[in-house]
Formats: structure tokens, sequence, C-alpha cells
């Protein structure tokens, strides 16, 4: 992105108005660049190059689509950060596939090494950009506009006309009047030139700073924002404290303690779903009823959570994110003691019709330890080959069947293990005969094991906990680049040039140029068209207001009868009474110039203001 | 950020500050996230990472936690005020919990007559299996149930439970003296309360 387009084709344009006044039909491009020439570069040269490739824009926009690119995966693959469930499901579906993705990072895009890698490139990229723009824009609102071309009329647009004003009093009356329209001036001998247009590059600059402040949003969010989920069942609660999340994924400079520290309990969950037609099965609405404290010991307040209807508390978004089933089990050991009375979370493996699988483990029973593997189908149906199947997710027939281990869980040895799964090493499974349980049922299990009873069911629903510090920044960035590139589009650079000198036949010739560059949204000829009817209006207007200040009437009111009687009267011609008429214009001008530009509706209609 | 002056070279800082952190995103998070089992569903170190003792003077005091045991009996901990108390934050069905334990049952026998104490927090547990687990390793020292996790949230402003386990001693003086991550051994545990308590090891 370095050179800046818009400068260098004002840089162009500058050389081609320089070319025209020196030698007319001169080319700037000589002969001297078709010659080939073979240079070494240097170990310099060489981080220049690779400094120019990295600051082009054309490679900040190939990073743009990449990173665009590589965030796709993101929203196609379930992600870590996100829907752990998700990735585990992802696993079991496709267990030859998912450990190479793995491995790419692909179920952690966002944190992925080449993610971060195009992310640095593109950040490196920008400031490299911006910085000397910046630099640059600066110095060039603090310079004037280049002089004016001699030659006028070879400008892409350009006219002239005779006044009988003369040069000087013409030239002020022309800067009076592009000044007014806020055009920056410049002014030499025998010409005026006249620039706006600058917030072009300003909004150039916004846009590419507005992007930079988005990627730093971002990293920002990444450094002091968290992510956490939390699977909660009916009647329970949890504290925002990583103790108590399932999975705690901080950002870098994230310790415990920078955690808000609200609770929540879960009241209630109410699932509906579409009982007919071909969007059977298809939920319609999900509704928690929470109660949350702020803060340790504060006053309980009430919030329904839905799917997209995040609660907020102290700036961190808790997002309804699934729901399942928790059958609840007593199991009682061999020595006739229970030694576990609640609900089991059961994982759902089928998401349609909610058939969900889960484990029970008794680490404590005796003379074994126990473990179960289960499935929970909230409306029992018997499939074609005799299996349990789930014909709605709704809890219409609720029914669990169980598979019973005894031995060794292997949970002693302080190697953490999925409460989700069974490590089946140390276990042997107890011949018990396969049945659907309904709630209230129990199973015996052989060898004095003890028995296990299915006491019902409760729901579950899973909740993302996140703060992201850098969400609101990032939105203002994307406002202010989507400001500045509407700018940059929108307000185009021009100059405009008027050169005033004696005529051949007594008058003045004035002549008016005007350049734009980069005129995407087109207008500019009508913008020159108007300017040069105003200044040619100004200056009839004004050279018959001159003719009385040299009739020595000089706040007289302007009536036609004393025009008449004045215009002959002028000795247009003699220098000293040009400067006469000129030192008494300019006092003329400042009163009545800023009259005559506000009492031109046309200059207030705002079209040109910046 | 945002008690820092507003200066040119704060942008230049915090734009380093994002690089080196999105350049190391690639890890996974910090300490904690480093503590925690991707897929297990509940967070728990496999082992001792990391203690930490408090020197004399940077040791923030113990909130002032009370509750019900497991077993269903008050129990405050101011009561244990004046004395070395060792909180071992546990769950049955957290797997180094399980084999940390017998350290914890032996020391909290050993070191009953010197005047250390040892209260549990249990924390995610379901009661029954909270009973049993103390019944099959044979704690002697009583537990507050913590379902919600709400004690845990208490030690929010002081030395959060970042994992669980994670065993802090508490000198007599009511502050919290040292902190262990992960299942602590016994070893580790003893000298670390001798530390704390004065006691030779």
């Amino acid at each position: 992105m370095t050179p800046a387009p818009a400068e260098e084709e004002l840089r162009a344009a500058g050389a081609a108005g320089d070319a025209a006044t020196s030698k007319p039909g001169t080319s700037i491009n000589g002969p001297r660049n078709s010659r080939p020439r073979t240079v070494r570069l240097g170990p310099v040269g060489w981080v220049r190059w690779f400094w120019r490739q990295l600051t082009s824009m054309r490679t900040a926009l190939i990073l743009l689509f990449l990173l665009a690119i590589a965030s796709v995966p993101g929203s196609v693959l379930p992600q870590e950060g996100i829907d752990p469930a998700a990735v585990n499901q992802y696993y079991q579906s496709h267990p030859s596939l998912a450990p190479i993705f793995n491995r790419l990072s692909l179920f952690n895009v966002f944190s992925a090494p080449w993610f971060a890698a195009i992310y640095l490139l593109l950040f490196a990229s920008l400031a490299g950009c911006v910085l000397p723009r910046t630099i640059r824009l600066v110095g060039s609102a603090r310079q004037k506009p280049p002089r004016a071309p001699s030659n006028l009329a070879r400008l892409p647009a350009s006219a002239s006309y005779t006044t009988d004003l003369a040069p000087a009093a013409a030239l002020d009356s022309a800067a009076g009047l592009l000044g007014g329209r806020r055009f920056r001036l410049h002014r030499g001998d025998g010409w005026v030139s006249a620039e706006k247009g600058y917030l072009r590059e300003v909004g150039n600059l916004l846009f590419h700073i507005a992007l930079l402040a988005l990627l730093f949003s971002v990293g920002i969010g990444g450094i002091f924002g968290y992510k956490a989920n939390r699977l909660l069942i009916v009647g329970q609660g949890f504290a925002n404290t990583p103790t108590d999340l399932d999975v705690f994924r901080p950002g870098r400079l994230v310790s415990p303690s920078d955690l808000q520290p609200f609770s929540i309990n879960l009241g209630s969950f109410r699932a509906k779903y579409v009982t007919s037609g071909p969007q059977l099965d298809q939920p319609i609405t999900y509704d928690a009823a929470l109660s949350y404290r702020p803060q340790v010991g504060g006053a309980a307040r009430h919030y329904v959570l839905s799917v997209n209807h995040p609660l907020v508390v102290d700036n961190v978004s808790v997002y309804l994110i699934g729901h399942g089933y928790a059958p609840v089990f007593k199991v009682t050991d061999g020595t006739g003691k229970v030694r576990w009375d609640g609900p089991v979370p059961f994982i759902p493996v089928q998401q349609t019709t909610l058939t969900s699988e889960g484990v029970i483990k008794v680490p404590d029973a005796q003379p074994y330890q126990l473990g179960f593997a289960g499935v929970f189908v909230p409306s029992a149906v018997m499939g074609a080959n005799g299996q349990l199947e789930s014909a709605f997710p709704g809890p219409l027939n609720p029914r669990v069947s169980l598979v019973a281990f005894k031995g060794n869980l292997g949970m002693n040895s302080g190697q953490p293990q999925s409460v989700y799964s069974l490590n089946l090493k140390g276990l042997k499974q107890l011949p018990v005969a396969p049945r659907p349980l309904t709630a209230g049922q129990s199973v015996k299990l052989p060898d004095g094991a003890g028995s296990i009873t299915y006491l019902g069911y409760k729901q579950w629903v899973s909740l993302a906990v996140t703060y992201d510090p850098g969400q609101l920044p990032a939105l203002i960035s994307g406002i202010a680049a989507l400001a500045g590139l509407i700018l940059s589009f929108l307000v185009r650079r021009r100059r405009v040039f008027v050169r005033a000198m004696p005529g051949t036949d007594g008058g003045t010739e004035v002549s008016v140029g005007g350049l734009a560059r980069s005129d995407a949204a087109g207008g500019f000829d009508t913008e020159f068209a108007e300017l040069t009817r105003l200044l040619r209006a100004e200056h009839d207007g004004r050279s018959m207001r001159a003719s009385q200040v040299g009739d020595g009437t000089v706040d007289g009111p302007a009536d036609f009868d004393d025009r008449e009687r004045g215009l002959p009267t002028v000795p247009a011609g003699t220098p000293v009474a040009a400067a006469a008429v000129d030192a008494e214009a300019v006092t003329a001008q400042a009163v009545t110039g800023e009259a005559a530009v506000a009492s031109n509706p046309e200059t207030l209609t705002g079209r040109e203001e910046e | 950020m945002s008690r820092l002056p507003v200066t040119a070279s704060i942008a230049i800082g915090a734009a380093v500050t994002a690089l080196v952190g999105l350049a190391t995103a690639g890890c996974d998070g910090g300490q904690i996230a480093a503590n925690v089992p991707q897929s297990s569903g509940q967070s728990f170190v496999g082992h001792s990472y990391q203690s930490t003792f408090y020197q004399v003077g940077q040791r923030p005091a113990v909130p002032a936690v009370s509750g019900t045991t497991v077993t269903g009996k008050p129990l405050s901990l101011d009561s244990y005020r004046g004395k070395t108390v060792v909180l071992n934050f546990w769950g049955s069905w957290c797997d180094p919990c399980r084999s940390e334990a017998p350290a914890l049952g032996t020391l909290a026998r050993q070191l009953q007559p010197e005047g250390v104490r040892f209260v549990g927090i249990d924390i995610r547990d379901e009661r029954a299996a909270a009973l049993a687990f103390m019944q099959n390793f044979n704690v002697s020292y009583p537990s507050l149930n913590d379902p919600n996790d709400q004690i845990a949230l208490e030690f929010h402003s002081t030395v959060p439970p970042a994992a669980i386990p994670t065993t802090l001693i508490v000198d007599s003086s009511g502050r919290i003296a040292a902190r262990i991550f992960g299942a602590s051994t016994y070893s580790q545990l003893k000298d670390l309360v001798a530390k704390v308590a004065g006691l030779k090891s």
C-alpha cells in the first residue's frame, strides 16, 4: 500500500503540470527507463524488498483474503472453545480424519499457529503501510497547493474569459470565492492555486487505522478475555470460578481472580418441538429460567435464557448452547450402602431425537468398583432390529438401557480421565440381560455386586460463558472502517487554478483550470463548470462595482444610473489608476466578497461542504 | 491498561503485547488452561504442578467460610482460629483427588497432636458419593459440602482454587500461607505444613 495510490496520482499530475509549463510536447517518460538494468540486491536491499512486498496493497489484500478463508473451518467444523461435545462427536464419527484435523488445529482455528501467522503478517503489513502514510498526510496537509501551471488550457477541465477587472482584483475575488468554498489557497504572481478534498486521504487512513484497531481489538479479546463451558442440571447451580467450569480457556493474561464472581442457578428448562409435519422433531423454543447473583452474597435476580438471548452479567455473556437429559440413578453396592443417588448427565449422540449416552462411575462401591454405560431415549420405540430408538426429542416415553461392569475403574491412579467415558481396561462386564428401564425399575447385579435403580430424569443445559473485552472496540473499529471507506470513495481531491493577465484588448484574460484525482464518484466536471460560472459572475459584477470605486463613490448604494455614468470615466489601462482601483477593490471585496458568498444560495447548499 | 498515561509509547507497547499474545496464541492459554484436560468435561489436574509459599506479610486473609459438612453438621473456619489449617478442595469424581487422599488422611492423623487441622471442601459432588469416598479413604476430618461452588467463589479475591484438587495452608493467624495445585504428595505437603506451622520436619 505504500506509495498511496491517491498520492502517487496527484504527484504524477503535478509532474504533468510542470512538464506542461516547461516544455510542452516533451515526454517525461524519457528513454532512460527502457534500458534494462541489472542490480544486485545486498542484504539491506533484500530487507527493503521484503518490507515493500509485505506492506504492499496486494499483500495486504491477499492476507485479508487468507484470513477470511482461514476462518471458514472455524464455522464449518466444531470448535473446542465453543462446543467441545461436538468435537468429541466428530472424533467418534470421523475416527481417522479427526486426529489429522486436530494436528492442523482445525478444531481450534482461532488460536492455531497458522492463523496467528496470517494475522500477524496482516498486522505488520497494515502497520507498515499506515505509519508512513500518516506522516505523509500530515506533511501534505501542511503544504501549500502547488503553483499554477502556466498553460491552464492543458488541464482536463479548463475555461477562459475576459473581464474588465484588473488582474490583481480578479485574482483577489477568485481567491475569496474559492476560500469561501473552503479550498486551501496558494497565491503567486498572476495566479491562484486552490486545493481541497484532503478528507479523501483522511478517510483512506481512517479505514486502514480502523482495520488495525479491529485486529488489535481481537487480540485484546484473546489476551484479556476467556471462554468457558458449563453443563448445568436443573436444580443445580455454579459459580464463575475455574473449578466450577467444565472447559475453561483463559486468555494469556487472565488469572482466576480476574473472573467475574457471579453465580447462576438453573430453576427450570423447557424445550418445545414441532410434533407433526415435515418439520417433526425440530425445536421451536428453548427457555431456561435462571436465578443469578452478580456478586458474592448479592441479591438474586431472575432471567429467562433462550437461544441468542444471552444473559449479560458484569460484561460477561452467558449463552444457552445446548441441552440434554440427565437420568437419575441410585446405586447400592454389595454391602447394601447407597453409593450414588443423583442425576448423571448423558450426552446426545443423535441431535434430532436426543438419543443420549453416558456413564455412571461408582468408584467407592464395595466390594467391587462399579461402572455403567447407558443409553437414554426420551421417546422410546423398538427399532426394526430390536434396538431401542428414540422417535422424538421430547420426553414422551423415557427409557434407559444399561450395561454393567465391575472391577477397577482406573480412577485411583490420579490419571485424569473423562467423566463421560469408562476405561474398560480393568473392568469386567456383568452378565445382565439388557432391558429398557422405566422410572422406578431396578437391575440387580450378579456376584453380590449390588443394584442400580433408574429413578427418572432431569434436563440439563449447556452454557457458554464468554468474556471478550475486545468486542465493543471491534464493533467501533468496524464502523469506523466503513466510514473511512465511504469517505475515501465519495470525496475527491481536486485542484483549481486561476490565472489572470492583462489581455490584448485592455481587458483581463482570466483562465481557469481544474484537475481532479480518483474522481470515482464523478461530478468534478459539474463542480468545475459551476465554479467557473460563479467566478465569472463574480468578476463581471465586481468589475462594475470597481468602476464605481474609480468614480469615487465608495459606499454609495450601487444603482444602475451610477454605473452607467461611471463606466466610461474609469481609466482602466493606466497602471497608477489600476493600482488605486486595486487597493480600493481589496477593501471593497473584503466587505462585499463575503456578502456575495453568503447571499449566493448555491454556495450554501452544502453540496461541497465536507 | 486504562491506568497508563496515553502516549505513543503505550500504543506501541500495547501493540507489542498484542503481538506477543498472538504469537503464543497457538499454545493453549495460560497456566490454568494447562491444568484443564480438554475433553474431560470437568476440570481437575493430574499431578502436582506447583506449590507456592507466601512470605509473612504477603499472605491474604482466608475468607470466613462456613456451612454444612457432608455428614450434615455445621462447620465454621473461624472455630479453627489459632491453629494451622490445611484446606483441601476435592471431589469424589476427581481422579487426582483420589490419588492424594491417602497421603492427606495419613498426614491429618499424624499432625493432629501438633495442632494442625484438616478441612475439606467438597466441590460439585453428590452427597452419597462423597460419603462413600470419605469412608473408603478413611478420611477422619470434616468436609464442607459445596455443591454450587459458593465457597470456592468466596476465595475469589484471595487465592482462588484454579483447579481441583487445590490445597491451601492457612497459618495460625488466619492467613493463606501456601497453595498446592494438583495432587499433593505426602512429603511435599508435610514439608509445607511444617514450614507454615514452624514444626521440625
